[in-house]
């Protein structure tokens, strides 16, 4: 579908915004600044609704596309064998992306909206805003990309504004510390990225997703590389290591918790919502180059599963609501991975929209109760404030019962589809992994969901009811949030108890999954191995049936404070809760096995090769060289007139010296050799070696023949006369014009 | 010419005596540590000179000689020493003496190339007849000639030298003088200046 | 007549004690003399080939250098006189003002 619906609008708008905010937003007012950020979101908005109409309107098939300007935007002409490279920046929206483009555009304008109220008080208001414009902009690229590069773009734009707001709060250490893990965990993961993209292009000479979709490029992709690895596996390996640094995933997740160092809206749409999702959305985009090997995918779907599985039982553990939340994140997008890496990919982003509604809604709610209660974190220190703060609460425990996966909330429906397709993952072509995997990594999927269930309620219990355990001021001051935070926050909720409906699972009739048609046939094959009614009815009544004992066990054991039973399960497990609530402590084994000894190689380098070798030896080293010379000669600066005249001699003997040779000699001597009337001319006494140089000779015979003009010296005449003849050898330097001449003569019989 | 022989065989006496007395002359006035006797060794070289150019036929620059050098400088040389009158006692100025050593290497290097350069140009010379070696006309080198090239072709060199030199009478006068202003010198005793670097 | 060659070297020999004298003195007055030795080296070279070119311009060239050795032993002299009022010494060793 050609049109020319303005699509590159879509991120510039958000992008103006930043620009505005970021260079003017100081004289700008508070309101004026979040009109600005406000509006330029709610436009992208209006024209990503808009756009997704026209596709809504169009054939499964239909796309938008755009360019930001005519001609290429990264242009190399061929070399070592590597075809020509022509990346336009070219935008692409079908109907993958417009989902992705819908849900940034929408829960961002939430957030915005919500954030105008948060960072009321913070005195930079206008950076804040802009870098979350900056970061809107950024995702919309991201999406929006109609190539790797163009998505790169977006992929580090997102990348960089996570970092600064993280960082926002920069003047307390431990922010700055937060972002700058975020940013190089991140640039772990970009590296895969980078190199994964460098090898399709090698293999297929494009970057553009859909070249890249086409059966040539598939052909070539699978490419055997070396060993039995094909192009396509290391590749896909590859970009899943870029996936798992920007989602969060085993082994790159540790700086998604310590990311919670910025404002909590930052949470809401950067670390839970959008950026985070950033990987699934590229695992789906790229969909037919990971299905090329399914042992990449089976490695995706593993790690999601045991990400999924090993975030949750840290987050039980956790005290600092946005540290549950945080661990949660990376839980549920492990289930996203899950999604994905069993093919079902409508589920995996399926799950991303609804999860993007509902944790973007839980952040937003502990912002919420953090706001009332000047900052406080700790679950612990609260309890009670169902009284108080009763729009937070009741919109909270609909998140809780999404997330959990409560009917009907939007969390059930996804997170049953995923399940459901790990429970149909057919391994038949991977004999490198068991033919139970599907159902492993089910298993492991409902205990991660029960988990979820239970860590989600404990904290819900603990805030919202019992009674209050931190000190009365914080509790006299609590109150609910201004309008502004409680809009969205009902806004999300409503999405989080009704989106599931767009999904709803085959079981229930067949044409009311809306979310999958939509999906599925314009952009995924038509999944293999749908279960029957029968089964899926089962799957959903075992994941309600543990979502339920999640919550019930919650309820036991917080629903009245912390109860004594739960001390006693902490008590009668002293490790085990020490382990898990050290986080494993991977933190500090990344500590000691990478950041120390990189650490150490740093300061080496630092030491010896900056400070000593560069500075001391190079720098001043050659300063040192530069002013012992000039000690030395200023020894020869002596003052005194007779030593200079001293001088002028040895300079003027050796200028004679060098140039006695260059002199043309006086005279022109030569030999005359004689046979009859033939003689052989012969001058000589021509310095030679170097000064030698090209003299012109001139031989007059004297017998009425013209003379002979050369440059070489030796000359050959035969006289056709009798008698004395005057012989005359005539030499002409040319630079110095200088002539000099002999003669003598010759006796002709 | 018979009288070119007999002449030849004195004007070759008469050059030796000179060469004897100017080389001496010479010698005498870079090593005397007295100044007066230095500058009369000088006036000796002058004074031999003088009859070389005589030799040469230019009588007027013989006179000149005699007249300017033997005459007017050598007079401001001994007015200036008389002035100064300080002996010294280190005549010879060591400082730098490698420097130096290699300076007058250079120096001789330069003698013996261009003496043989000289030689051979001169040989060359007389070998194509380019050299006189009869006796010059009578009046040759005498006033009339010289005065003759001076205020014809050399006239504007003349002048010009008449000009610096009255540049360098006023420029004498300027760089001599006592400065107002200062001190008398009669005030300030002349102390020994130290030796050795400043 | 004497060869030309002869007044040549006996030229080169005066100039070449000029420049001993000129290097290795320390008074400046016996430098100052052995500028003139130089100067009349010159001359001397001057006459000689004048007359052996039988070129009376020679003479009158020479006749310019007296000159110009009159001036510059003039103003030589001077400075002399005008350095030793202020410095109280004509060591050529101890005149390097021009190192500071």
């Amino acid at each position: 579908m050609e049109t020319d619906f303005p699509l590159y609008l879509i991120p510039l708008l958000p992008l103006a915004g930043a620009a505005i905010n970021l260079l003017v937003g100081k004289r700008i007012s508070r309101g004026g600044v979040a009109a600005i950020a406000c509006t330029s979101v709610a436009m992208a908005a209006v024209l990503g609704w808009k756009a997704a109409w026209l596709l809504f309107q169009s054939e499964p098939s239909a796309i938008l596309t755009a360019r930001f300007f005519d001609g290429d935007w990264i242009h190399a002409t061929e070399s070592h064998g590597i075809g020509s490279l022509h990346i336009q920046a070219g935008l692409l929206l079908d109907r993958l992306s417009a989902v992705m483009v819908l849900v940034i555009t929408t829960v961002g304008f939430l957030i915005h909206l919500y954030s105008t109220a948060y960072m009321e008080e913070d005195k930079n208001f206008n950076r804040y805003f802009g870098y979350l414009n900056l970061f809107t902009g950024a995702m919309l690229i991201l999406v929006l990309g109609d190539s790797l590069p163009v998505t790169f773009v977006g992929w580090e734009g997102v990348g960089l504004c996570s970092y600064l707001l993280i960082g926002f709060w920069f003047d307390k250490e431990a922010n700055a510390y937060a972002g700058r893990k975020a940013f190089i965990v991140n640039r772990v993961g970009d590296f895969g990225f980078l190199l994964g993209m460098f090898l399709i292009f090698s293999a297929t000479s494009t970057l553009s997703y859909r070249d890249l979709a086409s059966q040539q490029s598939v052909v070539a992709l699978h490419h055997v590389w070396f060993a039995k690895a094909s192009i396509a596996t290391v590749a896909g390996l590859l970009l899943f290591v870029g996936a798992t640094g920007k989602s969060a995933q085993l082994p790159l997740y540790v700086w998604l918790p310590d990311a919670m160092a910025g404002p909590t809206p930052v949470s809401a749409l950067i670390h839970a919502a959008t950026m985070v999702t950033a990987g699934v959305y590229m695992i789906a985009r790229l969909h037919f180059l990971f299905e090329i090997d399914p042992f990449v995918l089976a490695v995706i779907a593993s790690v999601g599963a045991l990400t999924a599985l090993f975030a949750a039982t840290i987050g039980i553990t956790q005290k600092p609501i946005k540290k549950i939340l945080a661990y949660s994140t990376v839980s549920q997008l492990g289930f996203m991975f899950i999604g994905v890496g069993t093919k079902a990919y409508d589920a995996g982003v399926f799950h991303l929209v609804t999860h993007a509604f509902f944790k973007a809604g839980l952040f937003l709610g502990a912002g919420s109760i953090m706001h009332a209660l000047s900052g406080e974190e700790d679950v612990t220190k609260m309890g009670g404030l169902r009284a108080k703060m009763p729009i937070t609460r009741w919109t909270f425990l609909v998140y809780c019962l999404a997330i959990a996966g409560i009917f009907p909330f939007a969390g059930f429906f996804s997170k049953d589809a995923i399940l459901a397709g790990a429970w149909s993952f057919d391994v038949a072509e991977m004999p490198e992994w068991p033919h139970w995997l599907g159902h492993a990594i089910y298993f492991v999927g409902l205990s991660a969901a029960f988990m979820t269930a239970f860590y989600m309620f404990r904290a819900y219990f603990l805030v919202f009811h019992g009674e209050f355990r931190g000190d009365h001021h914080t509790w006299d001051h609590a109150h609910e949030s201004p309008p502004a935070m409680t809009l969205p926050l009902v806004v999300l909720a409503i999405g989080s108890a009704a989106l599931g409906f767009l999904g709803m699972p085959e079981a229930f009739h067949k044409d009311w999954n809306l979310f999958e048609q939509w999906l599925v046939p314009a952009n995924f094959a038509p999944m293999v191995g749908e279960e029957h009614a029968s089964t899926e009815w089962a799957l959903m009544a075992v994941a309600t049936v543990v979502a339920g004992a999640g919550i019930f066990l919650a309820y036991r054991l917080y629903y009245r404070g912390i109860s004594p039973t739960a001390v006693a399960i902490k008590d009668a497990l002293p490790r085990l809760y020490k382990v898990v609530f050290n986080k494993y402590w991977v933190d500090e084994i990344y500590d000691s096995s990478v950041v120390r000894p990189l650490r150490s190689l740093a300061f080496v380098l630092w030491k010896g090769v900056d400070a000593l070798f560069i500075d001391l030896i190079l720098v001043r080293g050659s300063a040192f060289v530069v002013d012992l010379v000039g000690r030395g000669v200023r020894y020869l600066q002596s003052g005194d007139v007779q030593r200079y005249m001293a001088a002028v001699l040895l300079g003027t003997a050796a200028i004679i010296a060098v140039s006695a040779n260059w002199v043309a000699c006086t005279g022109a001597p030569f030999d005359v050799e004689q046979h009859g009337a033939d003689v052989t001319v012969r001058a000589h006494g021509m310095p030679s070696g170097p000064a030698a140089r090209p003299l012109e000779f001139s031989f007059d015979f004297g017998d009425g023949t013209p003379p002979v003009k050369q440059s070489t010296p030796t000359v050959r005449h035969h006289y056709d006369v009798h008698g004395r003849r005057r012989l005359t050898v005539n030499v002409l330097d040319p630079r110095w014009d200088i002539r000099s001449s002999d003669s003598r003569t010759v006796v002709i019989p | 010419m018979p009288a070119a022989a007999e002449g030849h065989l004195g004007q070759t006496i008469v050059f030796w005596v000179c060469t004897a007395v100017v080389l001496g002359g010479a010698l005498l006035t870079i090593t005397r540590r007295n100044t007066v006797v230095a500058a009369m060794s000088l006036v000796a070289t002058f004074f031999g000179l003088a009859a070389m150019f005589t030799l040469l036929s230019a009588q007027f620059l013989a006179a000149i000689q005699v007249l300017v050098y033997a005459g007017a400088i050598m007079t401001l040389f001994v007015f200036v020493v008389m002035v100064l009158n300080r002996d010294e006692r280190e005549p010879w100025a060591l400082r730098g003496i490698v420097g130096k050593a290699l300076g007058i290497g250079a120096l001789g290097y330069l003698t013996l190339l261009g003496g043989t350069f000289l030689l051979g140009a001169s040989a060359l010379l007389t070998k194509q007849g380019a050299y006189h070696t009869e006796a010059p006309k009578p009046g040759w080198g005498g006033v009339a000639d010289v005065g003759n090239a001076l205020f014809t072709t050399y006239l504007f060199p003349f002048e010009a030298i008449s000009l610096l030199l009255l540049v360098a009478v006023i420029g004498a006068v300027v760089v001599a003088r006592t400065v107002k202003h200062a001190p008398p010198a009669s005030q300030e005793p002349p102390t020994p200046p130290a030796h050795g670097e400043h | 007549m004497i060869p030309v060659d002869h007044y040549l070297l006996v030229a080169g020999l005066l100039f070449a004690i000029g420049v001993v004298g000129v290097l290795l003195r320390r008074n400046a007055l016996i430098v100052l003399m052995s500028i003139e030795l130089m100067l009349n080296a010159a001359n001397l070279t001057l006459l000689a080939f004048g007359r052996a070119r039988g070129d009376s311009n020679f003479q009158a060239l020479a006749f310019l250098v007296v000159a110009v050795a009159a001036a510059e032993a003039a103003v030589g002299l001077a400075i002399v006189v005008g350095i030793f009022r202020n410095r109280h010494t004509t060591n050529l060793d101890e005149l390097t003002l021009m190192k500071h």
